[in-house]
């Protein structure tokens, strides 16, 4: 495509750097800086440079928790991505009666996220619940306070619940943009169902995947109001996360510490995220 | 479509309706059933006594005042600033170009909980806390990019031709940005306040840090309802007329959502 080249196009992007500039780069920046200081409020401070990282790196605990929300993203991410793929597939040949599903799995979307948890806890309450009630006369014990097997089966519910909208309606509009005479000719060709979404589909749904895989592994890797409300990182911190270490650290008032945490989150996140859009980029090219 | 994948389908989108549906209806229910008692009222009883509460109530009335604020106010600066940019993207290469996209994904991924800290503090400095302009604000660092991500491939799907027959036609650049631009991509505008709202209005770590004692949003009138003694009716009533303005959002995108978007890197 021949886009003219003009650098006069920064004077375009003047509004969205100044926002960008206020709302995110000048407070990351202030992370980056009260990371490497022992901070007793913000105008006594002191240089301890590397300190407060060696401490947390040392830390059994962080590991722990760095463990706990890889393995969330990871049960998560392979729900909800082929789910939410394999939904769109089923709309695809819908035509007008697709819209009605897509507004059904974008109503979770528009859900306060600190009511998420609420709604699920009163679902599964043994008492008012509805699930909660059959659970009950099945005879399950089901305690998502005191077993830690069922806090994570509530987390994971309640995040495929919230987010499988999100992941429907990208897929679905990648899926409905490419042109039908693709699959038809891969349908002469005789094209096995599993080929054409292999070689035809996937290909072309790619960019749109790549944000849900993104979008779904931030907000997984870093959950936290579902899981704080839910069970508070309970029972015995085996739903404890890396932002809800960093929450106690914030709440704690250890802000340095609280700094350096978050400055090392944002890091694995952007190293995922750097790798991810490299692959993507030399696989293109390629 | 065979029979067979027919039948398929109904099942399987049966069981999504269900499993999508089934905590919305139980906090309907709920939001209409008396959980605390009170006099005359049987406790568990079919009730409209919660609903009344949610708009007799001073803080949740405010509540409610301020998230519609803000929200619209971040839509308001998302799609002023993000227009622009989505257009500059879209019709030019420049240098740092790459960089620029990079730089929107990273901040759109960076966990608001990491910037919760420093904002507070860069807030306070400019007055912005218990203040709805203070939040919407904010939530342009994880919207902002999406807004432009969204803008940016509606633009580009409006051939450059229709640009130049605008120019030519003398219109002037606002004009052509109010008059041409704008009706040209309505949709994409649709897309994106959607998008910005479902991110805006929920969200909860950042607006809790940023109202500490007055201009608190829905969400943060939903929590201060958890107590000792929770009144679980009035707090279902209030999710769920904090659900109204979010399905009035998606009924009037139904048609347009499925374009979505994509990332540019």
């Amino acid at each position: 495509m021949n886009t003219p080249h003009s650098n006069r196009a920064w004077w375009l992007l003047v509004p969205s750097l100044a926002l960008m500039g206020f709302v995110a780069v000048i407070p990351l920046l202030a992370v980056f800086n009260y990371s490497f200081h022992d901070v007793f409020t913000v105008n006594d401070a002191y240089w301890i440079g590397l300190e407060w990282y060696a401490e947390i790196i040392g830390d059994p605990s962080f590991w722990a928790s760095f463990g706990r929300s890889a393995l969330f993203s990871t049960i998560a991410l392979s729900i909800q991505v082929p789910l939410g793929v394999w939904l769109a597939l089923l709309l695809l040949k819908m035509n007008r009666f697709a819209v009605p599903v897509l507004m059904l799995v974008a109503l979770p979307l528009v859900v306060p996220w600190n009511m998420i948890a609420g709604m699920w806890l009163s679902l599964i309450n043994p008492e008012i619940g509805l699930a909660g009630k059959a659970l009950a006369g099945l005879g399950i014990n089901f305690d998502y306070k005191f077993t830690a097997v069922h806090t994570w089966i509530v987390i994971v519910l309640a995040d495929t619940w919230h987010w499988i909208g999100l992941v429907v309606i990208l897929s679905y509009a990648g899926l409905s943009a490419i042109p039908e005479p693709f699959r038809q000719a891969a349908a002469i060709d005789g094209a096995s169902r599993v080929a054409v979404f292999r070689h035809i589909e996937l290909p072309r749904i790619s960019g749109a995947l790549s944000i849900v895989i993104l979008l779904r592994f931030v907000d997984s890797f870093m959950i936290y109001t579902e899981a704080f409300a839910i069970n508070a990182g309970g029972p015995h911190d085996a739903t404890t996360f890396l932002s809800l270490e960093l929450a106690a650290d914030i709440g704690s008032y250890t802000y340095g510490r609280a700094a350096a945490r978050a400055m090392l989150n944002v890091l694995i996140v952007l190293t995922v995220a750097w790798t991810f859009v490299r692959i993507r980029s030399s696989e293109r090219t390629r | 479509m065979s029979l067979r994948g027919l039948i398929m389908r109904i099942v399987v989108f049966a069981f999504l309706g269900v499993f999508i549906l089934l905590p919305f209806v139980q906090t309907v229910l709920l939001s209409f059933t008396l959980t605390l008692p009170r006099d005359g009222y049987e406790v568990g009883s079919l009730t409209w006594l919660n609903f009344l509460e949610v708009f007799k109530r001073p803080d949740l009335r405010a509540s409610i005042f301020n998230s519609l604020t803000y929200v619209s106010l971040n839509i308001f600066l998302c799609l002023s600033a993000g227009l622009p940019a989505a257009y500059a993207i879209a019709r030019y290469r420049f240098s740092g170009d790459r960089h620029v996209l990079f730089a929107l994904l990273a901040f759109r991924l960076t966990p608001p909980v990491v910037l919760s800290l420093p904002v507070f503090f860069l807030f306070a400095h400019f007055g912005l806390i218990n203040n709805p302009v203070g939040i919407a604000l904010v939530h342009c660092a994880f919207n902002l990019p999406i807004a432009i991500w969204i803008l940016e491939s509606f633009i580009s799907a409006v051939p450059r031709e229709y640009d130049e027959t605008c120019f030519i036609d003398g219109q002037s650049t606002p004009g052509f940005f109010f008059k041409r631009l704008i009706p040209a991509i309505a949709p994409g505008i649709g897309v994106t306040v959607f998008f910005c709202f479902i991110f805006s209005w929920v969200e909860v770590v950042l607006a809790r840090i940023l109202t500490v004692t007055a201009g608190k949003p829905i969400t943060m009138a939903i929590n201060a309802l958890y107590r000792f003694q929770t009144d679980i009716g009035l707090v279902m009533a209030m999710t769920v007329v904090s659900l109204v303005p979010g399905v009035a959002m998606i009924w009037f995108v139904r048609n347009h959502i499925a374009r979505g978007f994509v990332i540019r890197t």
